[in-house]
């Protein structure tokens, strides 16, 4: 009874704090601005690291990860071509019953020298099934289709795709023959020579200077491999799925010589970057609102000075400290939330469009290639960052206005009076 | 049972290591329905006293009993409800709560007393048209009068019907007219409620209202009277029997 009272007392102290707010306007604003730059600074820079690890992990999965991969046991810790396997027709059975799965693609991946007559370099050779492939990697999106280059036309041809970035450094153009030597099944030293057919560029610059595409039967042929895989990359309907296909396949398929991993199983370090991007983000923010904390606990010692009289009229009438207190905390509030506000007014819209239109950064290429971005970022935020804008304001406000409501709640009201 | 029981009271004040002593062995009864003036000269101990009796100040010897309760013993979250509970304030200037309109400010009393909402308004209402603010009660303090704003404060003063009002200088900043006005109804709710009031003053006009006057100089109460109100019988009509409304 008494407690509820208490609190329905409340919404006259919300009420007066919000008027009070308004007394002084310049002031105010100034606090409210300079919280809604906070915000407007965090969201969009959250917005804009969001899109670049989405974007990173997209462009990771678009090249050759996949969303799950399944393998000989003992491949993902070394990726030699002793681990291999026959895809067995229950797999592709079981891949094809479930409506988590969107695509799914065998491949060989086998370790060479491709050379031109200027240089060689260490690669990776990959051979896809040029359309199964379409439906799990971004490949034939990555390839150029114009001036003579195209995609592969089939999988037992002796063509090849190559990156425009290796293909400049090898000084090799469409329709030129390139040079590989690799190790084959039976330990023999094999080479080869197979034509360009076209070239491709990701965003992913570790992806294009290390691997090159060839028709899966032809190098099952050359290496001796026979009919067997190195892997089968699986795309599911979405990203949300991957867990739960993954659940299905390893029931589906019990062999104990595979071994079905999801993305996140075989890019770890791509999960810590993103937690530690999450971390960071956060404690620079806590840095930056310590400032803030300043400028409204500042303006709040400044209203009370200009208060003192009507507080002590108030503590006279018999205001309980704790209301003051309260008086002073929620005004404190009010400035974080409208300035909160206000920084998602503007911010949400803008980060919005950028999402659709992105952000141009081809004069920053090489690094955003390095890091698996891309030329455009597409700035994304979530509810959660939303979320965690307003507890952080929250928590600001709060901690700002404690040492100037512990003040005004111990404001004497016979000196208060006094002071007009 | 008197509703003010002073006894010995001393009041000494500490400035700068020099003891002023404000109020020396003050011995004084209020009873209920009482219309006091403490009149006296500048520095005489008016606001000190008051301030005493409604538990804002505390003695520095003696014993104060305000509505049977002994100030000595109560914390000062239970003085803070006293004066809630028991006590109307009226100070000599800005009184109200600037963002709050007249309405608002009366209003607040009956909120930290826990009023319901419909009561409160009918309440606040009321009391505004009866000390003559129908018409602005939605009127920030800055938009009335310095005599309408004391008005307010009156009515925020009565309105949940305290056993005491406490006025310093209430009149102090009204010009002669304005205040004789204010005195008037504070005569008459005094009347009509049964409600006790002790206010301070050193303006003779505001003194011939008082029905006791007490005079006080250099802290001692130099004389106590009963009296006949200047306005008695002239513009009050006196109900044969008075109650009190609880
Ligand atoms: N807070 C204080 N600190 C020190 N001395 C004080 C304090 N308040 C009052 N005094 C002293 O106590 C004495 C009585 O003051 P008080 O304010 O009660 O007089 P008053 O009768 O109300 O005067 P006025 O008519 O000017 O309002 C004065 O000598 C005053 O200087
Ligand atoms: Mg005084």
């Amino acid at each position: 009874m008494k407690i509820a009272r208490y609190g329905k007392n409340m919404t006259i102290f919300m009420m007066i704090s919000w008027r009070n707010m308004w007394r002084q306007k310049r002031r105010s604003l100034v606090v409210i601005s300079s919280m809604a730059v906070g915000i407007f600074a965090m969201i969009f820079s959250i917005g804009f690291m969001n899109g670049m690890t989405v974007q990173m992990v997209e462009n990771t999965i678009n090249t050759t990860l996949g969303h799950i991969a399944i393998h000989e046991r003992g491949y993902q810790k070394n990726m030699k071509l002793k681990y291999n396997f026959f895809p067995e027709e229950r797999y592709y059975r079981a891949l094809e019953r479930s409506n988590l799965i969107k695509g799914f693609t065998p491949r060989v991946k086998i370790k060479g020298m491709i050379s031109s007559s200027e240089t060689s370099r260490g690669i990776m050779l990959m051979g896809i099934d040029p359309e199964r492939e379409k439906t799990v990697s971004s490949i034939y999106h990555y390839t150029i289709k114009e001036r003579g280059s195209r995609y592969l036309s089939d999988a037992s041809s002796d063509e090849i795709l190559i990156s425009k970035y290796l293909a400049e450094k090898l000084e090799l153009e469409v329709g030129d023959r390139a040079v590989f030597r690799i190790v084959d099944e039976n330990k023999e030293m094999t080479g080869f020579a197979m034509r360009i057919a076209g070239l491709f560029e990701s965003p992913v610059e570790a992806f294009d200077s290390s691997v090159v595409i060839a028709g899966i039967k032809r190098l099952q042929k050359l290496s001796g491999l026979g009919d067997n895989v190195s892997e089968i990359s699986v795309r599911t309907k979405n990203k949300n799925a991957v867990d739960a296909a993954k659940e299905y396949l390893i029931r589906a398929i019990p062999d104990s010589h595979r071994e079905i991993l999801s993305w996140k199983d075989m890019e770890p370090s791509l999960i810590g970057y993103i937690e530690l991007q999450d971390k960071m983000i956060y404690i620079f923010f806590m840095i930056m609102f310590i400032t803030v904390v300043f400028s409204i606990a500042n303006t709040l010692i400044m209203s009370i000075m200009e208060r003192f009289h009507e507080l002590g009229v108030m503590k006279c009438i018999g205001t309980r400290p704790s209301h003051i207190f309260f008086m002073v905390v929620f005004e404190a509030v009010n400035l974080g939330m409208v300035g909160l506000v206000a920084g998602l007014v503007i911010t949400v819209p803008l980060v919005l469009v950028l999402g659709v239109t992105g952000i141009d950064f081809s004069f920053a290429i090489d690094a955003m290639r390095k890091w698996r971005i891309g030329t455009m970022v597409y700035p994304l935020i979530f509810m959660k960052d939303i979320i965690a804008a307003t507890v952080t304001v929250l928590i600001t406000t709060v901690v700002a206005s404690l040492y100037p409501a512990g003040k005004a709640s111990r404001i004497k009201p016979l000196e208060a009076l006094h002071f007009i | 049972m008197a509703i003010i029981n002073i006894q010995d009271l001393v009041k000494d004040y500490d400035t700068n290591g020099i003891a002023v002593r404000a109020l020396r062995n003050v011995v004084l009864t209020v009873e209920k329905g009482e219309f006091t003036a403490i009149a006296g000269p500048s520095g005489s101990g008016k606001t000190t006293l008051l301030n005493i009796i409604g538990g804002l100040d505390s003695p520095t010897s003696g014993t104060v009993h305000v509505v049977g309760k002994d100030l000595a013993v109560l914390s000062p979250k239970g003085l803070s409800d006293m004066r809630l509970e028991k006590i109307g304030f009226i100070f000599q200037a800005y009184n109200l709560i600037p963002v709050l309109t007249a309405l608002e400010n009366v209003e607040y009393i009956l909120l930290l007393q826990g009023t319901g909402k419909e009561e409160r308004r009918g309440r606040a209402m009321r009391i505004l048209e009866e000390v003559g603010l129908g018409k602005e009660i939605n009127r920030r303090p800055k938009e009335l009068s310095g005599g309408q704003q004391q008005r307010v404060a009156v009515a925020r003063a009565i309105v949940s019907e305290p056993e005491l009002v406490l006025a310093d200088e209430p009149t102090a900043n009204l010009d002669q007219k304005t205040g004789a006005g204010l005195l008037d109804l504070m005569h008459e709710l005094n009347h009509r409620k049964n409600i006790t009031f002790i206010f301070s003053t050193h303006d003779r006009m505001v003194m011939d209202y008082a029905e006791r006057l007490i005079s006080l100089t250099d802290g001692i109460i130099v004389s106590d009277e009963k009296k006949k109100s200047r306005r008695e019988g002239a513009v009050i009509t006196k109900p044969k029997k008075m109650k009190s409304k609880r």
